[in-house]
């Protein structure tokens, strides 16, 4: 879990005030959202394709510009002092925007001309990201051999060749076999650790937003529904669940001794409320710390008559407060035609 | 202070993504020679009176013809120049391009360079073998460096078009339907292949205004007749401010929101 970097003191290096994008037809994209991040720290966008993620991302690497509020990168407005906000963001976009025709080397030489690196460093800093990501051997290949991993891991590289403040990561495990989904969330653990950089990644896998981000928004329909810790919005759910199983075959088990058993529980302390579930075997119990419950349960029934079958706690996942907040699960999503065309090139060229 | 080598590095990439494409460079030699080598000699039969010696110019078709393979090629490869838009677009290298701290204007103008080199290549092919079939010309190696500007100045016209048009089409395939309805006419309607003399009237109408016959006419001069400046001039004001519209124009189209 990675340490939460202290807010009161790192300064807020992207600024997001208002932001709107309003597209021809009136297609509202962005509703007037807000949310600052911190130098430092690993800030996540959760939501679905179509929820505005990538509208924002691209309004907040200048790549489109904003049709109300303003956008302050490391102090600086993204439409009026663009050329400054390009030179400390690196983006890595969901393509795998890498040229097929170039060898791996050469799309980082191409990546520091763009960035002007001075011509007698070129060399040094490609060997430095080409080592960061493990692609050294193969830097003199073309990069249509190479496979899907490996030109994700070459694009990261590109992102970093200028060592940027901030890194903007669209979605950046999608698609990718677990091998390589692990080595990039170490890479990405690690360039915050080494260069105190600061990560915007959006990303629709739950785990992945858990594990890495200090602070996630949920955006949907255009909107910030929530913006915390992962841990922290977790708790606010409701509470983790303890389910306890009194199997009704047991002798032990008589509708008397589960009464005295559920009327015990329910003074336990963290205990909020205990229920039976549909089964009327099982007594769901919503408590504010599970972990700690169970050992107190039973040692409570300890002295009672009853045989305990089976005990499951299960803690909220984001994918709770995802629903909580949003009526919905993450996988219901809609998509369009241009949509699924650029998903399917895109996945396409992922798993080549 | 980085324009040049913003340039530079798009240009770069382009050259290298075309040389690393052997059948293509075969293709863009192998189209014109075609051209040259059956029509041109097809067309000498029809053209070897009095007559049509009187309309051409010139009592050889070929030598008639090869300032118009030469427009010809250097408008297709202008023209579709902006397919290469279309497809960074698709890849996600264009919103690369865009989010990297580059002068906008230096992605249209570093593709027009590297189409311009691309053409001039193509053109010096196509001197070498008219040269080999018999066609003289008259101002020597002066006088096809010359021809040499024009030839840019119009690719990087067409390529600006083209170019333009990529940044608010976003489908390959409208650009591709919009680039083929314009360019045979564009050619059928100048005095790319037939001379303005032997066009009805109406036909010499539209060849008047079209940029196409002031791109061949001075290179036709200077193959067939020499520096004969009041033919040449015009030709070369006009591509000169052809290209300028152009590149501003794409200079502009780039520095919206074309992501």
């Amino acid at each position: 879990m990675p340490s939460v970097p202290d807010t009161g003191q790192n300064p807020v290096i992207i600024e997001v005030k208002n932001l709107s994008q309003v597209f021809p037809g009136n297609i509202t994209a962005v509703n007037n959202i807000s949310f600052s991040v911190y130098a430092g720290e690993i800030f996540g966008f959760l939501g679905p394709n179509g929820a505005g993620k990538s509208t924002t991302i691209a309004v907040l690497t200048t790549l489109l510009k904003p049709t109300g509020g303003q956008v302050l990168i490391a102090g600086y407005n993204t439409v009026k002092q663009a050329d400054r906000v390009r030179a400390v963001l690196g983006y890595v976009s969901q393509d795998l925007a890498v040229d097929d025709s170039l060898t791996g080397r050469e799309n980082l030489i191409l990546q520091a001309g763009f960035y002007h690196i001075p011509r007698h460093e070129i060399r040094q800093r490609c060997d430095e990201v080409l080592q960061l990501v493990g692609l050294e051997e193969h830097a003199g290949r073309l990069v249509e051999t190479y496979s899907g991993g490996m030109r994700k891991r070459l694009d990261i590289a590109a992102g970093l060749i200028h060592r940027p403040q901030i890194l903007f990561l669209d979605e950046p495990t999608l698609g990718l076999d677990i091998q390589t989904r692990q080595q990039i969330w170490h890479y990405i653990t690690g360039l915050r650790e080494k260069y105190n950089m600061t990560i915007f990644l959006t990303t629709h896998y739950m785990e992945e937003a858990d594990s890495l981000c200090n602070r996630i928004a949920i955006i949907d329909r255009g909107e910030i529904k929530t913006i915390g810790r992962p841990a922290q919005l977790k708790r606010e759910v409701g509470g983790e669940l303890v389910k306890i199983r009194f199997t009704g075959g047991e002798n032990n088990n008589t509708a008397e001794n589960i009464a005295a058993a559920r009327h015990v529980i329910r003074k336990l302390p963290t205990v909020k409320s205990i229920n039976p579930d549909q089964d009327h075997e099982t007594q769901v119990i919503v408590s504010s710390d599970g972990e700690a419950l169970v050992p107190l349960i039973f040692e409570a029934l300890q002295p009672l008559q009853v045989k305990i079958n089976s005990v499951v706690v299960k803690k909220p996942t984001l994918d709770d407060v995802y629903l909580s907040f949003t009526g919905r699960n993450l996988r219901d999503e809609a998509t369009d035609k241009n949509h699924a065309l650029q998903s399917m090139i895109r996945m396409r060229r992922i798993r080549s | 202070m980085y324009f040049l080598s913003d340039v530079y590095y798009v240009c770069w990439r382009e050259m290298k993504r075309f040389l690393s494409q052997k059948t293509r460079i075969l293709m863009t030699v192998f189209q014109p020679l075609v051209w040259l080598v059956l029509m041109g000699n097809m067309m000498d039969g029809l053209t070897s009176n009095s007559m049509a010696a009187g309309m051409l110019g010139i009592d050889n078709y070929l030598s008639f013809m090869t300032p118009g393979i030469m427009i010809m090629t250097t408008l297709f490869g202008g023209v579709f120049g902006g397919v290469s838009i279309i497809w960074d677009r698709r890849t996600g290298f264009l919103n690369k391009m865009l989010a990297a701290p580059i002068a906008r204007a230096a992605i249209p103008l570093g593709k027009m360079i590297a189409i311009a080199i691309q053409s001039i290549f193509q053109i010096a092919v196509i001197a070498v073998i008219a040269a080999l079939f018999g066609v003289k010309f008259v101002t020597g190696m002066a006088g096809i460096l010359f021809m040499l500007v024009i030839i840019i100045l119009f690719s990087c016209g067409m390529a600006g078009i083209s170019l333009s048009l990529a940044t608010v089409i976003k489908s390959h395939e409208t650009l591709m339907a919009v680039v083929n309805f314009l360019t045979l006419p564009l050619m059928f309607t100048s005095a790319t292949i037939f001379p303005k003399l032997a066009m009805p009237s109406w036909l010499k109408v539209i060849a008047t205004w079209n940029p196409l016959t002031y791109a061949v006419e001075p290179i036709r001069t200077l193959t067939v007749h020499g520096w004969v400046w009041p033919r040449i001039l015009p030709g070369l004001a006009l591509m000169l401010l052809f290209a300028a519209v152009m590149i501003a124009v794409s200079t502009r189209q780039f520095s919206k929101s074309i992501a």
